[in-house]
């Protein structure tokens, strides 16, 4: 019992840390980006290859792959941006499916049947516990390194960049680098959650990285409150556990499956329309209510008055 | 200091901009007249950057502009206004213009890791400046307030102090007598000719004509996405024919 709540603190904290990067992009880039799961398969598969065949120690090789998951998220986000938004859904999508068919498909990452025999990070008799204490720390910083990009010099340009984005441009603050670099960042917390996981489960499969990573990882950020600090953290462990919950009413798995699927995506639709600022949002000026006000519509260069 | 050639925009088979030619010159300040839907704010909107023309040349501070993102203009030191006040309402007064700063090093995430002392620096010289400028426009006492508690030409008055924190050489106002009434005229106009007087090239877009007879030098008239008369304030307002132009042909 206790392994199992460790095992379940370890994920809390993972997804807690994908929940975060997500709501960088999301919440505070106003970006919408299906790919987040890809950037956890990029991380988690580097930082897994990289200490078995490189004989990298695994905390370098979980840094590289952060690093790794950012520079390939510019890959995506630069030349999507630099046309419109909207592309950025339509490229997220195709990079999706492609990563996620390269990894199927590759003899390195042990294609479909999966990866196995990572280096663990931690080797000790208690070391779910070590591991929980870890990440516990990890996340704790995150959230504290959140805080201090939103608030501030930073967080007062990204706060103007959701209120009015052609005004912003108009003063010379370059919107397309600060959501090039929101986007990085987020993208690197969740190449740092993939090699987390990595190195502590010891297997990889790629349909852990599906549309339905992507579906859980915004349930998690709009539920919690998305554009806020606290929000996704909340919202990650909130729905680490629910579905742990519902495990032990002892249903049917034919009943499971469906069940988490639909509690997910209906609670996505419910909080968009009676409650967008998200469970522990609250303030006015956070969640997704910043981007609905902002006076120039969705897109484009019409109604520059 | 700006001089645009031939600035041409077609929406659709609508010619909103005909061959557009404008010069403005440091220290001078020029009225651009019309009726609605004359092309004006076109006009500023192909000078920042915020519509692409189909032809021209934009000539800004020696440097060729037209072909550059907004950004990117206002970083040479071309600022404008909006017709609507447009201040970011999460943003306290005093944040407001501190974004505004021409160069923002809170902007860059590298830099705020790599040197941090350099963007604190910045951020206490960026507020000293805004409180002046706060200052300057009467609202020195709100600045920690948020817009949405100021009246209409308060938040007019804060829009073009946060265009002035730019600090460049040119400055284009969109109507920024619309909605002001009051105490607020004086302010604007006594802010205006000071800009003008420290040299910066300055274009208005308004439609209150003592304001344009009490501080413009020169003015521009356009019609139907054309320049049609160009010369002094006094000149552009006697001539009979524009007069027609503007309140419509059937007076």
């Amino acid at each position: 019992m206790t392994e199992f709540l460790l095992t379940l603190a370890i994920l809390a904290g993972i997804n807690v840390l994908l929940a975060c990067g997500f709501n960088l992009i999301l919440g505070y880039g106003g970006l919408v980006s299906v790919a987040q799961p890809v950037f956890y398969a990029i991380g988690a598969y580097s930082s897994a290859l990289i200490s078995m065949k490189l004989g990298v120690p695994v905390p370098l090789a979980m840094i590289l792959g952060a690093l790794i998951a950012a520079i390939a998220s510019i890959g995506l986000s630069l030349p999507s941006l630099r046309v419109s938004g909207d592309y950025l859904v339509i490229a997220s999508m195709g990079f999706q499916l492609g990563i996620v068919h390269i990894i199927n498909n590759v003899e390195i990452t042990g294609a479909a049947s999966g990866l196995s025999g990572i280096v663990s990070a931690v080797e000790s008799p208690s070391r779910s516990m070590i591991y929980a204490v870890i990440l516990m720390c990890i996340c704790a910083v995150t959230i504290f390194a959140i805080r201090w990009l939103v608030t501030g010099p930073y967080g007062r340009a990204i706060t103007a960049m959701r209120n009015d984005e052609d005004v912003f441009a108009s003063l010379g603050r370059d919107a397309v680098r600060i959501k090039v670099t929101l986007f990085a960042v987020g993208s690197g917390l969740a190449g740092l959650a993939g090699g987390l996981y990595a190195h502590y489960f010891l297997f990889l499969t790629p349909d852990q990285y599906g549309i339905f990573s992507s579906a859980t990882l915004l349930t998690m950020v709009v539920v919690g409150g998305a554009a806020t600090v606290r929000g996704p953290v909340l919202g990650a462990i909130f729905l680490t556990v629910l579905p742990e919950a519902i495990r032990f009413l002892d249903l049917p798995i034919a009943v499971m499956a469906p069940l988490q699927g639909a509690l997910f995506t209906g609670l996505v639709i419910l909080f968009l329309f009676v409650k967008p600022e998200g469970l522990f949002g609250g303030k006015a000026g956070g969640g997704l209510d910043a981007w609905q006000g902002r006076d120039t519509g969705g897109s484009g260069r019409k109604g520059v008055k | 200091m700006l001089s645009a050639r031939g600035l041409t925009k077609h929406f659709g088979g609508v010619v909103v901009a005909d061959a557009l030619d404008i010069d403005l010159m440091p220290g001078e300040i020029v009225a651009l007249i019309g009726p609605n839907g004359a092309g004006k704010t076109t006009l500023f909107n192909m000078l920042t950057g915020f519509v692409r023309p189909d032809a021209g040349t934009i000539l800004f501070a020696g440097e060729r502009v037209e072909s550059l993102a907004s950004h990117q203009r206002a970083r040479l030191g071309l600022a404008r206004t909006w017709q609507r006040p447009r201040l970011f309402e999460s943003l306290s007064l005093v944040d407001n213009l501190m974004i505004a700063d021409r160069d923002y090093p809170g902007e860059r995430l590298l830099e705020m890791v790599s040197r941090p002392w350099h963007v604190r620096d910045s951020e206490i010289k960026g507020r000293e400046r805004a409180e002046q400028l706060l200052a300057r426009v009467g609202l020195a006492t709100r600045a920690d307030g948020r817009s949405t508690r100021l009246s209409y030409g308060q938040q007019k008055l804060v829009g073009l102090a946060r265009a002035l924190m730019n600090d460049g050489r040119c400055i284009l106002l969109d109507e920024p007598m619309a909605g002001v009434e009051g105490r607020t005229v004086e302010t604007m106009k006594e802010v205006v000719r000071d800009e003008a007087a420290a040299g910066k090239a300055v274009c208005i877009v308004e439609h209150n004509i003592g304001f344009i007879r009490d501080i413009c030098d020169r003015a521009i008239f356009m019609f139907n996405g054309k320049i049609v008369a160009e010369g002094s304030v006094g000149d552009l307002l006697a001539d009979k024919r524009l007069t027609a132009l503007y309140f419509g042909s059937h007076q």
